[in-house]
């Protein structure tokens, strides 16, 4: 088999084993956190498609998580409780109404849309100046969301935003965002860019337009963004701006960083490791308050332990878990010394 | 009609005080090899980088045909069909052999199967099969070199710069890529600029010579010619010299 395909379908078949385990075992708050898990993969498969082909860090990512959530819950809150939900609300926006799956696609697009007319300028940027750029993008997208009440109800949290993410659903984009970034690495724009991210005056040199590479990844990513807030936004049902800020762009960037940027089977593999290790963790700090043992409640354990596996990773082993092959090729090379070491 | 002739007139590149071209002139026509030596820190590199764009030209001009290429981007002047490779070897270190080699040809249009046909077969041709799957970052000296010559290749340029491809090789290397690069013009009709200190492999392999010494060209011509001039034989020994 290709293995190309072999990377999709092993990563793919992490999800479905998750959900299949999910189902089997019934517990309401392991389906909960497995479909966490699934919108948290496709963030951070988002972000994977452009940091780990283009090489560099983007903070902005989480900012497009928003702005899909916003626009998907606007596009579904009920019109009878917008007028409760979102008082100040622009008349025309009033009376729209659409199924939640067409929102959740709409807000993919419309986060790949703002995305797409803000970066353009900024992909000429290498290196720290791209870093800095990326984060004030998000500071701005975060300012225009806890300022424009209108639709976002300012920094107060937006109530009554229809459920609609369950486990299914969230697996189901978790599997098309793999298959999605597996096939963008390995398109035309891809490799070029992963060319331009190991060495940009060599990859200029053939000829590779490479803020053009940059952007097309970019707003790829803000697409799986947008599509992961969208779907997170209809599985909590109500949310505030700070939702999507610092903290979230940490606990996705550290998935990465410790999975491995460069490979779609690093973004799969840190995000459930991270997952796994949190729950773990927040199980500890709930049994550990449960004891009193201590005067003072014990939080930000999770916080701190991903911090200090960033900084272990980063020391130990820089490009993460997987840092430069995906798993296809990992199994398929060592299937073909075996056979080589045999004959 | 006849392909064009790449052409440099009057070069100068200045870095902060330093003049490290000085009113250089040179000509490559598709299917000659010219070969540029000279002393260190003469200018060979700083020619390359001028005619493909990454230095900025002071004064004189680049021209492809009758177009002027210099004040382009280096990513044009490619798309135009110049090629080349760097002194300290630049390779792609966490992509593939092959996917280095690949690159080049979808830069250059290539759709992606084609591309890997392309990347596999120059592979094949440069010795380098084996290697297609190792990660850039992992070969040894002599096969990144050879690998920075199938990725240039791989663009199916006009003109291709080669800067000391056979540095770092073994005499056994360096023999193989001397039949390698000398059977190119007549193969894809290219015109072939190589910087060498090898004096035996640029003397064997390229049809004219110009020695750069300080900047400026002090004598150009057949391999003979250039070995007997007395501003080389100066040049050389009073570098030496001075490095003594
Ligand atoms: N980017 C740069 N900034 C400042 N000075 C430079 C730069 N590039 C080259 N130089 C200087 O220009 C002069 C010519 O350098 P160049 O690299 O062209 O020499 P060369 O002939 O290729 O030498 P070598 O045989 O050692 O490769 C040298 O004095 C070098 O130090
Ligand atoms: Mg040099």
């Amino acid at each position: 088999m290709n293995r190309h395909l072999l990377t999709a379908v092993l990563l793919s078949g992490l999800v479905v084993l998750l959900v299949v385990a999910t189902e089997a075992l019934g517990v309401r708050v392991f389906d909960r956190i497995a479909t966490n898990l699934c919108v948290s993969l496709v963030l951070v498969i988002g972000l994977q498609i452009f940091m780990g082909n283009s090489g560099i860090l983007s903070f902005a990512h989480i900012g497009f998580m928003g702005v899909g959530a916003y626009v998907s819950a606007l596009l579904t809150i009920p019109a009878q409780m917008k007028g409760m939900a979102l008082p100040d609300l622009y008349p025309i926006l009033q009376g729209i109404q659409v199924s939640p799956y067409l929102a959740i696609a709409l807000a993919g697009v419309a986060a790949a849309v703002v995305a797409a007319v803000m970066s353009y300028p900024l992909m000429r940027l290498s290196d720290a100046a791209a870093v800095i750029t990326s984060f004030a993008l998000l500071v701005v997208l975060h300012t225009v969301m806890t300022n424009w009440s209108n639709v976002t109800n300012g920094p107060r949290t937006l109530f009554g935003v229809p459920k609609a993410t369950d486990l299914l659903l969230a697996a189901g984009v978790a599997v098309a965002a793999i298959v999605g970034a597996v096939a963008f690495k390995e398109s035309r724009t891809g490799l070029l860019l992963r060319a331009s991210r190991d060495d940009e005056v060599a990859a200029a040199a053939l000829g590779a337009h490479i803020p053009h590479l940059r952007w097309r990844a970019f707003i790829v990513a803000a697409f799986f963004a947008g599509v992961g807030g969208a779907l997170w936004g209809h599985f909590v049902t109500s949310f505030s701006p700070n939702a999507f800020y610092l903290h979230q762009t940490f606990v996705i960037l550290g998935m990465l960083v410790i999975g491995g940027a460069n490979t779609v089977t690093g973004a799969v593999v840190g995000a459930f490791l991270v997952t796994g290790a949190f729950e773990s963790l927040r199980s500890v700090e709930a049994r550990l308050n449960d004891l009193k043992l201590f005067n003072d409640q014990v939080v930000g354990l999770t916080e701190i332990v991903l911090a200090l596996a960033m900084i272990a990773v980063l020391i130990l082993r820089p490009g993460g878990l997987f840092p430069s092959r995906e798993i296809g090729a990992v199994l398929a090379r060592a299937f073909a010394n075996k056979k080589k070491g045999a004959a | 009609m006849s392909k064009p002739i790449l052409r440099a007139t009057d070069v100068v590149v200045e870095f902060t005080g330093l003049r490290a071209l000085d009113g250089v002139s040179l000509a490559l026509a598709p299917g000659e090899i010219v070969g540029l030596i000279g002393p260190n820190g003469s200018g060979k590199t700083t020619l390359i980088n001028a005619i493909t764009g990454q230095v900025r030209l002071a004064g004189g001009s680049i021209t492809l045909g009758d177009r002027t290429i210099s004040g382009l981007k280096p990513r044009d002047i490619a798309l135009l069909g110049l090629a080349r490779s760097f002194q300290i070897v630049r390779l792609f270190n966490e992509m593939t052999v092959v996917e280095n080699v690949q690159a080049a040809a979808l830069a250059h249009g290539a759709g992606t199967r084609a591309a890997r046909a392309t990347a596999l077969r120059l592979l094949h041709e440069l010795g380098l099969d084996a290697r297609a799957d190792e990660l850039g970052a992992s070969l040894s000296y002599g096969d990144k070199r050879r690998v920075e010559i199938a990725r240039a290749l791989a663009a199916d340029p006009a003109f291709l710069l080669l800067d000391e491809p056979a540095a770092g090789m073994n005499d056994a290397e360096t023999e193989a890529l001397l039949h390698t690069l000398a059977a190119l013009p007549a193969q894809r009709g290219l015109g072939l600029l190589i910087i060498d200190h090898d004096m035996g492999l640029m003397m064997r392999l390229c049809h004219r010579l110009q020695v750069l010494a300080f900047g400026k060209t002090i004598a150009a011509g057949s391999a003979d010619e250039v070995r007997r001039h007395p501003a080389v034989i100066e040049a050389y020994l009073g570098s030496e010299a001075a490095h003594a």
